[in-house]
This record gives structure tokens, C-alpha cells and sequence, in this order.
């Protein structure tokens, strides 16, 4: 790769990022059987960043933002999203996670459920919100991520694009704090990549915090403040995106670069 | 090689092999010299079945007759309905007394009339209906059955239940008609559409409560003679029993197979061998447990009739059973659904409740059903230990003195009231898979 590629910081988005920590990991280790994923993990996220978590596949990035809120227990260290220490009491992890929303590369629609009961079902049940507003704010959601008009369908009537915008709309209307987002793009037809970016993009130019787990490095030059690249269950790199692209350091960041930027 | 057509092909008719009947008849039953053999082979056999059938069970039958003697003197190789025909009330309501059958007929009706609004479109709150017909149906058709003296809590449940059955009645007729509701209709009715949503929930819980304490003072006065369980009997008994085990098994499946897959070892460990053990335990011999053993483990004095025993022992070993179909349904719900939940936020009932279940459920319907019909036609199991359901009132025809001898026809009767009884069954279950995988696939 040469440095004409990345060398427009033009389309860069401004940095929302304030001095407030939200997430922090401290010495973060875990294992699956004797397979160590983490390893001492550090790391800081401030209210308002944006960070495109990159690797290849094993190296513990899934794992790393799914510790965020828990869907994976880590075994050594700390984590604290929020100011609230993730441990054994179920109390904390479930208000983290109505704190923290994620969207998965299977979307993980509920199919039984149309696309506006998808939506409505978190603010309703746990935010306890009165139906017709919850109805009101999913209309909202749906409005921002351009598909309103599919409100009474059901997930499987849709295209892949459309289900993994409703997933972005269903994580927004629980109105966290945070959005993890897990390859959102991977499962997806080419043409279907850009409309989801898009609503992304949106979503970073609202100033939330995002952690994105993503092959997207159009994206991740765009949108991301910091870019962090993991191999092997270490985080071996990060820096701004300009940098990080135009500039790696490490030998295996380089080598995990030529590879995917090389066609 | 490159080609190109210029014009678009017409489109012509099937051949008439494919739709004309010769020409269905030609594929699917002549098509070869060994097929036409067959097909004549298998014609031959139905046609010899058939007839000697309908000649032993309608042309050469007798219908009417005092006796077995009789039937016998009138035809010798016909069926001797005769027997069946007279005992009929029998196979239906056992020994129930004959001044009461109108108790179990309209036991039978107020289910009809209870469940009837679950089918029928606009209905709202479809989901309160079918939980007052689980919990308060049975106290009424208890108490419609058995009769006696009410004690203070079957006089509470009585009127709920009354109160549930006029409700659900008129809220279903409110929805047919008009697509609304009672609760709307009553608040509009008081003037109080647009009041706040305590007020309007203080407004309906005191009519609720008016109308509770009205049809208390209502039904003191009703009381029906008591019939003791020793007269229950025939299909009626069949009914109680499986209708008992059917509706507990599910809610007691659901609990056991959450149980199994829990995360706390004591639990696990308490459910998978409950569990096991039933299932590794024929019917029958819990059904002798229950009689002999249950006592035993009782306090001194406490004495349980046959007939709870029995309905205990059926409803644990379906809710058994029950617990490893709905496990095998929770398996087939991917991963993803629950982090899905969890990522909202939901809590471990809300995504069992909401997520799970509902999409497990319709995953199991055939397998429920399966169930269902297996232990309606298990519970003729209770006639080996000495209670009268309609195996055992069909075997008790050959005892009885004029028709001594005649088993053929009573079972045979028997097994055509199954087969109706299960067929229906699963053609309803059949039904509901298609509309509900219409639902999600529309």
C-alpha cells in the first residue's frame, strides 16, 4: 500500500471524544478451556470516541467487546463501563446492558416479531415506557435508518441490509450510552455493505460512543478516532487512523495490512 | 458459440398425461406390468376387507335386542350392536346418577363457551382468556361435578370463576362486533374514557370487585348434590383425567426442562433426576405407586382419594414427559436469540417469556400434540387399578349379565371414539403449524 491511499484526512469526521472515561479495562484475561483469548488487556474509551477494532479472525476481538457487556465473562482484571465494576451481581450487568447496545454480524433479529414489536420490546418491558410513546420512538428509529415503510413486516421478509439496520434501530431505542457493533457488515451482500455504513456514519456523526468490530477500513478511516489492531489476544497497535494506516509500527500490523488493503 | 432467440416462446398447455385423470391413473397406478398387478392385488384386498366388514358390522348387524341371547337368534354373523347401544350412557358418564348428567354436560359446555373466543377473530386479551381457562375453569367444573358442601375457598374460586366466565363471554361478544373491549366499553359507559390511567384502572378494579361480591352473595344459594368420585366413570372419567394431565403438563414440562438447563447445580441436578426417573418408569407402575405408596409418605390422617392420587401421578409423569419435548425445543433456538435479549436488557424471565418460549413453542407443537394424544389414550392405563374410565366401562359390558361374553363390539367401539377423538387432534395440530409458520414467513 502506498501513502496516496489514506492521504486525505479531508473526509474525517471531527472528534466528539471528550476527557470523560466510560470504558475502561484493566489487566482484562480470559480463557475458553486452556485457549487464552485476552490477554492483559488495557484499555481506555472516552465519551463520545469512536474506535474500529481490526485483526485477524481468533485474535480476540469479538471476544474483547463482548466482555464489554458481558456476554462473555473474563477471568482476571476489571472492567468498568460507566462507573459500575462488571462482577458476579446480576443487577449491575443488567442495567450495563440496557446501557450498552450491541448489533451482531447475524443481526439476531427476534423473528417471531414484527419489525416494530423488535423495536418496541426493550423500551416496553424494561424501560417500562407506555406503548404508544415506545411506538412512537421505534417510528423515530426507523425513520433514521430510512426503512419506516417495513414497520409491520416480519425480520424474514426483509433483506439483510434492512434487518441489520432494524438491529441498529433496535439497540438505538433502548437510547444507550454506548453501541458495540460486532462485523456488522460481514454477513452481508456487497451491495447491501454501504446503505448499513451509511447509517453508521449517521450514528458517529450524533456523537455516541462506538466500538466497531470491523474489515471495513474505508469505514474505520472515515469514522474512527483511534484504531486498534489485535492479533493473538494482544492489542498490538493502536493510534489515529491516519497514522495507524499510513504508518504502522509493528511488523505484524504491517503484514495484516498488505494483506487486506493488497486488491 | 454464441446464440441469440428473436422471438419469445409460446406458452402451450400441460400434456394430458399431466392433467387429465386416465392420465394420472396411467403414471401413478399402470405404469408398468408389475404396477397394474399390484394395484389390482391391493384393489382385491380393500374391496374383500371392506365387505366383510360391512357385512359383519352393518347388513347383518342388530341394533336392537335385549340380550346377547337375541342378538344371537337373530343373526349369527352379524355385530350385536345391541349391547353397545344400550350401554351408551355408561361408556359416556360411568355411574354417574342419571338425574345429574346435565352437571357434566354443561361442565362440558361452559369449556366450549370458556375456549370458543380464542378462535374467534377481534377477540383481544387472548392470552387472559386461555390463563383463566387453566386456573379458574377447573373449580367450577370441579365443583359442577363433584358437588357438596363449598368451603370458603371453593366458594371464592366458584365466583371468580363465574365472574371470569361472564366477563370473558361479553368482552368476547364486544370484540366480534365492534373490534373493542370491556374494559373501553365499561369506562366509556361510566364516563370515564378520558380520565388518567390509575383512575381508570381504580374504576375497573371496583366494578370488578361489585361484581365479585354480587355473584358471591349469588351463588351461596347454589349448591348441587354431591356425586362421589367412586360414580365417575366412562369417557367423562377418560376426559377428566387426561384433560387434568394435558393442561398441567405444559406449565409443569416448561419448569422442569428451565430447571434442567439452569445454571444452579442444585437445581439441574434435582430436575434431571425427577425427570429420569419417570421417565425410566412405566405408567402403570406410577400409577400403582401412587396408590399404594402415596399414603405412606402423607401425614397420619390425611387421607387422599384414589382419584387425586391418580390425577397426581398422571400429571407428573406428563409433565415429565412434556419437560423433554420443550428442552428439545429450547435446543433449537439459536444462540444469538438469547444475546439478542440479553442485549436489551431483558432479564432471564423476560427472555424466556418473551423470546424463547414463543418461538420454542411453535417449534414443538407437533411434538406437544404427540404427547397429547399419547397420554389421552394412556389414561385407559387407570382401568387396571379399579377405577371405571371407558376401558374399563367397556370391558365391564362383557361382564354384565344379559350381554355376558360380548367384547368384540365395545371395543371396537371404543377404538373408532379414539380414533375420532385423536384424529381431530392432530389435524388441529397440523392446522396450527401452518398458520403460525405462515405468520413468521409472510
Amino acid at each position: 500500500m502506498t501513502a496516496t491511499d489514506v492521504d486525505d484526512t479531508q473526509g474525517q469526521l471531527a472528534s466528539a471524544a471528550s476527557s470523560e472515561v466510560i470504558i475502561e479495562l484493566n489487566q482484562v484475561n480470559k480463557w475458553f478451556g486452556q485457549f487464552h483469548v485476552l490477554k492483559d488487556i488495557d484499555l481506555v474509551v472516552h465519551r463520545g470516541e469512536r474506535i474500529v477494532v481490526c485483526g485477524p479472525s481468533g485474535s480476540g476481538k469479538s471476544t474483547l467487546i463482548r466482555c464489554i457487556n458481558r456476554l462473555e465473562e473474563h477471568q482476571q482484571g476489571d472492567i468498568i463501563v460507566d462507573g459500575i465494576t462488571l462482577d458476579k451481581n446480576l443487577k449491575n450487568i443488567d442495567h450495563i446492558r440496557s446501557e450498552v447496545g450491541m448489533v451482531f454480524q447475524s443481526f439476531n433479529l427476534f423473528p417471531h416479531l414484527s419489525i416494530l414489536e423488535n423495536l418496541t420490546l426493550g423500551p416496553i418491558w424494561v424501560r417500562k415506557t407506555p406503548k404508544v410513546e415506545a411506538r412512537k420512538l421505534a417510528m423515530e428509529y426507523l425513520e433514521r435508518v430510512k426503512i419506516p415503510e417495513q414497520a409491520d413486516k416480519f425480520p424474514g421478509q426483509l433483506s439483510g441490509g434492512q434487518q441489520q439496520r432494524v438491529a441498529i434501530a433496535r439497540s438505538l431505542c433502548m437510547n444507550p450510552k454506548i453501541m458495540l457493533f460486532d462485523e456488522p457488515t460481514s454477513a452481508l451482500d456487497p451491495e447491501m455493505i454501504k446503505e448499513v455504513l451509511d447509517v453508521m456514519v449517521e450514528l458517529a456523526e450524533t456523537g455516541m460512543t462506538m466500538i466497531v468490530v470491523t474489515h471495513e477500513m474505508g469505514f474505520a478511516k472515515t469514522i474512527a478516532d483511534r484504531v486498534i489492531f489485535m492479533d493473538e489476544g494482544d492489542i498490538v497497535e493502536q493510534n489515529e487512523p491516519f497514522e495507524f494506516f499510513n504508518n504502522p509500527q509493528s511488523e505484524r500490523t504491517k503484514l495484516f495490512l498488505s494483506q487486506i488493503l493488497s486488491h | 458459440m454464441s446464440m441469440a432467440k428473436a422471438e419469445k416462446s409460446v406458452t402451450r398447455s400441460a400434456p394430458l398425461t399431466e392433467t387429465s385423470f386416465i392420465g394420472w391413473l396411467h403414471k401413478n397406478l399402470f405404469s408398468s406390468w408389475v404396477n397394474a398387478i399390484l394395484t389390482f392385488v391391493s384393489l382385491y384386498i380393500i374391496f374383500v376387507v371392506i365387505k366383510s366388514l360391512w357385512i359383519w358390522g352393518v347388513a347383518e348387524a342388530v341394533w336392537v335386542a335385549e340380550n346377547r341371547r337375541e342378538c344371537f337368534a337373530i343373526s349369527k354373523d352379524g355385530a350385536c350392536w345391541a349391547g353397545v347401544i344400550i350401554w351408551l350412557e355408561n361408556i359416556f358418564y360411568g355411574r354417574y346418577p342419571r338425574d345429574e348428567l346435565w352437571r357434566v354436560n354443561l361442565g362440558g359446555l361452559l369449556l366450549i363457551l370458556w375456549m370458543a373466543p380464542l378462535w374467534l377473530p377481534r377477540v383481544k386479551d387472548k392470552i387472559f382468556i386461555g390463563l383463566s381457562t387453566v386456573f379458574l375453569y377447573p373449580f367450577l367444573a370441579g365443583y359442577l361435578f363433584a358437588g357438596g358442601d363449598k368451603g370458603i375457598f371453593m366458594q371464592l374460586m366458584v365466583t371468580g370463576a363465574i365472574v371470569c366466565l361472564v366477563g370473558n363471554t361479553v368482552h368476547a361478544c364486544i370484540g366480534v362486533f365492534s373490534g373493542g373491549g370491556l374494559p373501553e366499553s365499561l369506562l366509556g359507559i361510566l364516563g370515564r374514557k378520558d380520565a388518567s390511567d390509575a383512575n381508570q384502572r381504580n374504576t375497573l378494579l371496583a366494578v370488578l370487585a361489585i361484581a365479585f361480591v354480587l355473584i358471591y352473595a349469588l351463588q351461596i344459594g347454589w349448591t348441587v348434590e354431591a356425586v362421589p368420585w367412586t360414580k365417575w366413570g366412562g369417557m367423562f372419567l377418560t376426559l377428566v383425567i387426561s384433560g387434568i394431565g394435558i393442561t398441567s403438563a405444559l406449565p409443569g414440562g416448561i419448569i422442569l426442562a428451565l430447571g434442567r438447563r439452569s445454571k444452579l447445580p442444585v437445581i439441574r441436578v434435582l430436575s434431571t433426576s425427577f425427570i429420569e426417573l419417570f421417565r425410566s418408569v412405566p405408567l402403570i407402575t406410577v400409577l400403582f405407586m401412587a396408590t399404594t405408596m402415596f399414603p405412606l409418605f402423607m401425614p397420619e390422617g390425611f387421607v387422599l382419594n384414589k382419584l387425586v392420587q391418580v390425577i397426581i401421578a398422571v400429571c407428573l409423569f406428563s409433565a415429565c414427559y412434556m419437560a423433554e419435548t420443550v428442552r428439545a425445543g429450547l435446543q433449537a433456538i439459536p444462540k444469538g436469540q438469547y444475546e439478542a435479549a440479553h442485549t436489551i436488557g431483558l432479564g432471564y424471565w423476560g427472555m424466556m417469556g418473551l423470546i424463547v418460549m414463543p418461538q420454542a413453542l411453535k417449534h414443538m407443537i407437533p411434538n406437544i400434540v404427540g404427547s397429547f394424544i399419547g397420554l389421552l389414550k394412556d389414561t385407559t392405563l387407570v382401568s387396571i387399578i379399579g377405577l371405571f374410565d371407558i376401558l374399563g366401562m367397556l370391558r365391564s359390558i362383557s361382564q354384565d349379565a344379559p350381554w355376558r361374553g360380548l367384547h368384540k363390539e365395545p371395543l371396537i367401539f371404543g377404538a373408532v371414539l379414539f380414533f375420532i377423538v385423536c384424529f381431530i387432534m392432530s389435524k388441529y395440530s397440523r392446522h396450527l403449524e401452518v398458520k403460525l409458520s405462515a405468520g413468521a414467513n409472510r
